[in-house]
């Protein structure tokens, strides 16, 4: 049991970073990011193939690039990277100004692709057996403890990097460059007027989602050693998507509920249940219900449980208008 | 000599993706709505063939079948779901959010009834044909013919006819199409079958070359119709089957010099270069008016 809530913290610490990410690039930027877990699966892969040591090359059971062995915290960093910078290459073609159906529908054709693409290079990443054997970290200075007592400590491990990566967002969200984000969601046009730059507010918010999605990946695969395409499937994205939009769109909290409601108990707690019919059955269904269930949202609370709340600029102080207009006194001539 | 043969493959995969993107085209064009669920219907296509092969029902019954099955479900998707969240004010991207939805729940209804499993499809392939340097199967040569049929039948039904003449009116301006009494609602009708017709003849081709079987048929498709579809601009069916010409070709070649695992990716390159390079064929088209009629 104790076992089982630890696996399920990081679980919820790892798709709350998800959640947040999307958060960011959907709910704050308008990016209908339907490629999200491919960003989570750049982390993954990145940081197993940098922690796994070289590649032994034929004959050997699993194949990969990059393979070296870099010590505890960098392949997190690089999973950071690797997902910040894919974010970057996505974004020249798929942040242009094209209608936004048009865009959801590309980052899924990019999704489907990826794992297509991944599945069946198998130089690249070792296909679709995926890797398995990415070693845990710190288990070396940590070896005193218990499994389980090391279960514990990777899920404190992984709340930490929640908190540190909330805080960012929240700072982000409550920024002027988070105002300037979501006034280019509401009216492009507008916010151009004024001075904003819609397409580097977009590619900033798609890549600082990459970055967080990234490493989401690698918190992840060191923790279950292993990854694979069968992790990463389109679904997946849509777990997010159905996490945000019932809680929240645009609300951290929100956010968080959604993902306390979706991914962790809706999409694990049938573990608890007894098998029914074949094996597999019942992930089946989920998906089925996870369809059903953002159906219904999307009809009875588009906004989510808890919305965003409306950001109104604070109205200045009762003189500071005209102390400003005295100061700034227009050169003579100047249009009104 | 191999990359002549991929060629000839590269126009059977074309004439695969053609039926595809004409049916999608055809309908995003005139209520667009971004039908991802397109990719449940080509499954379930193909799906109601291979049970009418299971239960040994006459290949012609099994083959129409395809067709009518995805027409059947994609009609009454469109006309009770989709058009509950029209009317409840839902916009482009809302829509695609919808139909995504959709596909989901058939993709993995169809998993968990097809318990999980790739089937082997032993559809009947006919005599090995030589037509100059390619070999061609009957039934690969069928499904070309089948494509070009479509294509001809379409460009007359949209040029030649009265009621293409109406689709063509109502996809440009719905409102104005419906105050000069064309029946906006019986066209949406025609159309949803259509393109359920044509989503269940491409995936039953897809089956056919693939081959195998199983849920997730129509979203391993689902890439390519949608670029050609994209390529080619909503609603122009010339402009699909040429995009469905080159990705099938490029494709193909690209899988017979460099191994099959690029093969979409290249499809998917030609569709990221035509971003980089053309982006003002996709990006005003019909921006900010473009509302959905269903």
């Amino acid at each position: 049991m104790s076992f089982y809530i630890s696996t399920l913290l990081v679980y919820f610490f790892v798709d709350v970073l998800l959640a947040w990410a999307l958060n960011l690039q959907f709910g704050w930027g308008g990016i209908p990011n339907f490629a999200l877990i491919m960003f989570q699966a750049a982390g993954a892969y990145a940081a197993a193939v940098v922690s796994l040591g070289p590649d032994t090359g034929a004959g050997a059971f699993q194949r990969y690039v990059f393979g070296s062995n870099l010590p505890f915290p960098v392949p997190l960093l690089v999973a950071a990277a690797a997902g910040g910078i894919l974010a970057l290459v996505v974004g020249v073609f798929a942040l242009r100004r094209i209608r936004r159906d048009y865009q959801a529908a590309i980052l899924l054709i990019v999704s489907l692709i990826a794992i297509g693409a991944v599945s069946n290079v198998v130089g690249l990443v070792n296909g679709s057996n995926g890797l398995t054997g990415v070693p845990k970290p710190l288990s070396g200075v940590l070896s005193g403890l218990t499994y389980d007592g090391y279960q514990w400590v990777y899920a404190a491990w992984a709340g930490l990097i929640a908190l540190g990566v909330y805080l960012l967002v929240a700072r982000l969200g409550g920024s002027a460059w988070g105002r300037a984000l979501r006034a280019v969601r509401d009216n492009e046009d507008a916010a151009a007027t004024i001075g904003l730059n819609p397409m580097g507010l977009r590619m900033q918010a798609f890549v600082i989602g990459g970055v967080i999605a990234g490493l989401s990946g690698g918190v992840l695969v060191e923790f279950l050693a292993a990854w694979s395409p069968a992790a990463w499937g389109y679904a997946e994205t849509f777990a997010v998507f159905t996490a945000i939009i019932l809680g929240g769109v645009g609300n951290n909290w929100g956010v968080v509920l959604g993902t306390l409601l979706v991914q962790v108990i809706f999409l694990q707690a049938p573990t608890f249940l007894p098998q029914i019919g074949y094996t597999g059955l019942i992930d089946a269904l989920e998906w089925v219900l996870i369809g059903i269930l953002w159906l219904l949202c999307l009809a009875i609370r588009p906004r989510g449980l808890i919305p965003e709340r409306r950001h109104r600029a604070e109205p200045p102080p009762a003189g500071a208008v005209a102390r400003a207009t005295a100061a700034a006194s227009p050169a003579p001539g100047m249009p009104q | 000599m191999l990359i002549i043969q991929a060629i000839g493959f590269g126009v059977i995969t074309a004439a695969l993706i053609a039926i595809g993107a004409m049916g999608f085209t055809v309908q995003f064009g005139l209520t667009n709505v971004l039908n991802i669920s397109y990719a449940g219907a080509m499954t379930v296509g193909a799906f109601a063939t291979f049970l009418a092969e299971v239960v040994h029902l006459p290949l012609v019954v099994g083959v129409l079948l395809a067709p009518l099955a995805a027409a059947a479900l994609t009609w009454v998707l469109g006309r009770t779901l989709f058009a509950f969240y029209a009317r409840r004010g839902a916009g482009l991207f809302e829509m695609v959010m919808v139909t995504l939805a959709v596909n989901l729940i058939l993709q993995f209804g169809i998993d968990a009834a097809s318990r999980e499993q790739i089937y082997r499809f032993a559809f009947p392939q006919g005599a090995s044909l030589h037509v100059g340097p390619f070999t061609v199967t009957v039934t690969q040569l069928a499904l070309v013919v089948v494509a070009v049929a479509v294509f001809g039948g379409l460009e007359f039904l949209l040029r030649r006819t009265r009621l293409g003449k109406a689709l063509r009116a109502m996809a440009v301006e719905p409102r104005l199409a419906r105050t000069c009494g064309i029946p906006t609602a019986r066209i949406v009708t025609v159309v949803w079958l259509l393109s359920g017709a044509l989503a269940g003849l491409a995936g039953l081709g897809y089956v056919i070359n693939a081959l195998t079987i199983d849920a997730s048929v129509g979203t391993s498709f689902l890439p390519l119709v949608l670029a050609a579809a994209i390529l080619g601009k909503a609603g122009s069916t010339r402009g699909a089957v040429l995009a469905a010409l080159a990705l099938g070709v490029v494709t193909e070649e690209v899988a017979a010099v460099g191994g099959a695992a690029y093969s979409t990716v290249a499809g998917f390159g030609i569709l990221a270069v035509v971003l980089l390079t053309r982006p003002a064929a996709l990006a005003g088209q019909t921006a900010g008016k473009a509302e959905i009629t269903v």
